[in-house]
């Protein structure tokens, strides 16, 4: 690709009819193949942001380029190449059979059948879900059919992923099931993951923070997530092990393990202060 | 009030080829005052469990009973105010055009006077701090406000027992946290809870005892330190910390179960001013 | 917990029903249907009904998938054979208790109507059984396909049946678990007169109706980040091929067709 920002937005800034602006004067820029977090207070703006990239949205002013497309322009062009996973599978899968319904991007693009019918095969492959074309989507759980939607975007072979809350809904197993497949996808894909769940952007590149329409941060997660005050004034829980390792006045933690490492470099260090 | 199974059994669509079953011979004590945790994966019998606590479903065997009685000869509509039972996603059942009005939908089934029914709203409304919200369309709240009107909607019954099927799934951890809150508030005002949740972290931050389902039966049940501590695979993030720390040899540590004795525990194995 | 298989829906066994073109199936299913209005004797039905068990038994259909179809129909078979043959006062005298009559000619029709509309559901069944409902409305779009000249929106109308087939289970869980919700709140949907149980549903209908919304805006958005656009260059997953036994099976159609209207 000619062009390294896979995602790049200048001012843009978005009302909905009748509000108080969604969004205002956002500038940020995507790397290909950056895995990059969106976290912020419901109404922050940070599925707004999702639908502006996507063409589902219009901006009202500034630019936006997608995959080196204008998604206002040309949402057809940015659609192919920017898939959306959204919150609730359940709204999002069309079809009565799960091989159908992964097939439904690659139908809207034309793709020749004998070819539709290979990249069907192996997005369900990817997705750990072989054996499930004829299943409904009713029967599925949470996790089955979040990934039976990821595998109808991986069908169509974007390089962008626009998570939207993708875990929102589901349990800790269904998540633990999306999160891994997703991380399969990293490097490879230019990833924009909104979430409320700090733990699942623990080994993102970077994390943006958007309250009340503005990105009121942007930096690496242990450096927002040990930044207490910033957590506190855009409504963000920190998970109990970073959030331990906060109140003790540790370090950045991600893991059970990390923060007993760290507790006990600590109680070394008092028993050797108390020693001297 | 206290509530019993008994070798509980249910099988859904019983003697059809798609006769499955749900729970096993379960048998469970619920205590009055106390918070009852109930953890077990998908289709550990969970929401079917639940539902028998206040006769939406039928054991297929065993008895259900209520401080000793049994409850299949109990008037349902009486045991189901006396024990509320609040669904996965209760805002998908919001129909009144105001929130007032929707909570005032069942303790005006119940026959009391308008200002009885005003009463129950306002208390109801109050103590999952929703009352600003009376006049308002319950379709134009946020998720964490519908789901809080929705729980009210059935605490205005005025039941003994509350039981919540997963309270807080589907919500940011904000709305999550005020959750935990109302169960520690209703626990205070006397209400029995009885909370089932795929999330360890909050069950162990509010049972006082918890249940362990699996594949339709009771795995475990007892204190919250008890069952964690004896099988720490699927524990609290707490349980893990604790654990974590424990195999480094740190002494002192005990077996901190909530946030805040993790914390306290965590503070006196660093020894030294922390 | 148990998804509940409704009434007329796809049963994925192999037969050679389900292996043909669906285009084939809607076609002769409607070819009987017509044909059975212009059926008039008893011979005509007994090669009707004869066709239908044949297909039913060719099906491999269990044939308690056709006995729940027919549950729901067999009231009105029961009063239409009620009224012809205590009403229609044709033909020689049979019977007579009080002003009771029943004459040879309301028995008849009495037995003819009923076998019309005990066929006409078994055949409507057949097709559902054997066809999956993707390729149901795959083969409506191709045979209304030529009305698009005529702005007939065929793409659409085949996208709604998918989408609508898709969303029924959904939907009807949804029912199910808002009345429980509702019961647990003191609900009753099963006591007073007609005008109490109608208003008792409004707790129910009320929020399946703004849930049924909420999903459409959402699949509308997901199917558009899909890049859908309506049916233009659209190619689609699964292949209609009209062979030669599609051919055979429509001839035959036709055949047991013309045999029974004028037999």
């Amino acid at each position: 690709m000619a062009d390294p920002a896979s995602i790049s937005c200048e001012h843009l800034t978005y009302s909905y009819p009748g509000a108080a602006p969604a969004l205002s004067g956002i500038t940020l820029e995507v790397r290909a193949g950056e895995y990059v977090g969106v976290v912020g207070p419901n109404g922050g703006g940070k599925s707004t942001l999702v639908r502006l990239l996507n063409g589902l949205l219009v901006a009202d002013s500034g630019h936006v380029r997608v995959a080196g497309f204008d998604p206002a322009a040309e949402p057809f062009e940015v659609r192919r190449r920017a898939g959306v996973l959204f919150q609730n599978p359940d709204n999002g899968l069309v079809a009565p059979f799960v091989e159908d319904d992964v097939a439904f991007g690659l139908e809207n693009l034309g793709v020749e059948r004998v070819e539709m019918r290979e990249r069907v095969r192996e997005a369900i492959r990817s997705v750990g879900l072989t054996g499930y074309e004829r299943r409904e989507p009713h029967t599925l759980s949470g996790g089955e059919k979040q990934r039976v939607a990821l595998a109808g975007l991986l069908a169509v072979g974007p390089e962008i992923l626009l998570l939207d809350e993708p875990t929102a809904m589901l349990d800790p197993a269904g998540r633990g099931e999306v999160l891994g497949r997703v991380r399969e996808l990293r490097g490879s894909r230019t990833v924009l993951h909104v979430t409320h769940h700090l733990e699942e952007l623990f080994d993102a590149d970077r994390v943006l923070v958007l309250n009340g329409g503005r990105l009121v941060a942007a930096a690496a997660p242990e450096a927002l997530f040990s930044d207490a005050d910033l957590l506190r004034e855009n409504r963000l829980v920190l998970p109990t092990v970073p959030r331990l390792a906060s109140d003790l006045g540790l370090p950045f933690c991600r893991t059970p393990e990390e923060l007993a490492a760290a507790v006990e470099r600590r109680s070394r260090d008092n028993s050797g202060v108390e020693a001297r | 009030m206290k509530i019993e199974l008994r070798d509980v059994r249910h099988v859904y669509s019983p003697g059809t080829p798609f006769a499955v079953e749900a729970l096993g011979g379960v048998s469970l004590t619920v205590e009055p005052g106390e918070v009852l945790g109930v953890i077990g994966g998908t289709g550990s019998g969970k929401s079917t469990l639940v539902q028998h606590l206040n006769l939406l479903l039928l054991p297929t065997s065993g008895q259900v009973l209520v401080d000793g009685a049994d409850a299949l000869s109990m008037d349902r509509t009486a045991l189901r105010r006396r024990v509320g039972l609040v669904f996965q996603t209760p805002e998908q059942g919001l129909f009144a055009p105001t929130v007032e009005e929707d909570v005032a939908f069942a303790p005006r089934r119940l026959g009391l006077d308008e200002g009885e029914v005003r009463e129950r709203v306002r208390e109801a409304l109050g103590l999952l701090d929703a009352g600003h919200l009376a006049g308002r369309s319950p379709f134009a709240l946020s998720g964490g406000e519908r789901r809080r009107v929705a729980i009210a909607g059935v605490l205005a019954m005025g039941p003994e027992v509350l039981v919540l099927d997963e309270p807080t799934a589907g919500l940011d951890p904000t709305a999550r946290g005020d959750l935990i809150g109302l169960v520690v508030r209703l626990k205070a005002s006397g209400v029995t809870v009885v909370i089932v949740s795929h999330d360890l972290d909050e069950v162990a931050e509010v049972a006082d005892r918890v249940c362990v389902l699996g594949g339709g039966a009771v795995r475990a049940i007892g204190t919250p330190a008890d069952v964690f501590y004896a099988d720490t695979s699927p524990a609290p993030t707490t349980v893990r910390v604790a654990a974590a720390v424990g195999e480094r040899r740190l002494p002192g540590l005990g077996r901190p179960v909530r946030y805040g004795e993790t914390l306290a525990a965590l503070r006196s194995a660093m020894g030294g001013t922390g | 917990m148990t998804a509940v298989r409704g009434v007329g829906q796809f049963y994925p066994v192999g037969s050679p029903l389900h292996e043909l073109d669906p285009r084939a199936k809607v076609v002769a299913t409607a070819l009987l249907v017509v044909g059975l209005f212009f059926v008039d004797s008893a011979a005509g039905f007994a090669v009707a009904g004869t066709a239908a068990a044949l297909l039913v038994a060719v099906s491999r259909v269990p044939l308690r998938v056709f006995l729940g179809l027919l549950r729901p129909v067999a009231f009105i078979v029961a009063l239409t054979f009620f009224f012809q043959v205590f009403f229609l006062r044709e033909g020689p005298t049979l019977f007579r208790w009080g002003f009771v009559e029943v004459h040879e000619g309301g028995l008849e029709m009495g037995l003819l109507l009923s076998a019309r509309l005990l066929i006409l559901v078994t055949t409507a069944g057949l097709l559902t059984a054997t066809t999956a409902p993707v390729a149901l409305a795959d083969g409506i779009e191709d045979l209304l396909s030529p009305l698009k000249r005529l702005r007939f929106p065929a793409h659409e109308v085949a996208m709604m049946m998918t989408i609508a087939l898709r969303f029924i289970p959904t939907l009807g869980e949804e029912a199910q678990k808002i009345s429980r919700a509702q019961a647990a709140r003191g609900a009753d949907f099963t006591s007073g007169g007609l005008l109490a149980r109608a208003r008792a549903l409004v707790p129910i209908l009320v929020p399946l109706t703004i849930g049924a919304f909420r999903r459409a805006d959402e699949l509308a958005e997901a199917m558009e980040s899909r890049g859908y656009r309506g049916g233009q260059g659209r190619v689609r997953y699964r292949e209609l091929r009209f062979r030669t036994r599609d051919a055979l099976a429509l001839v035959l159609t036709v055949l047991v067709v013309l045999a029974a209207v004028l037999l």
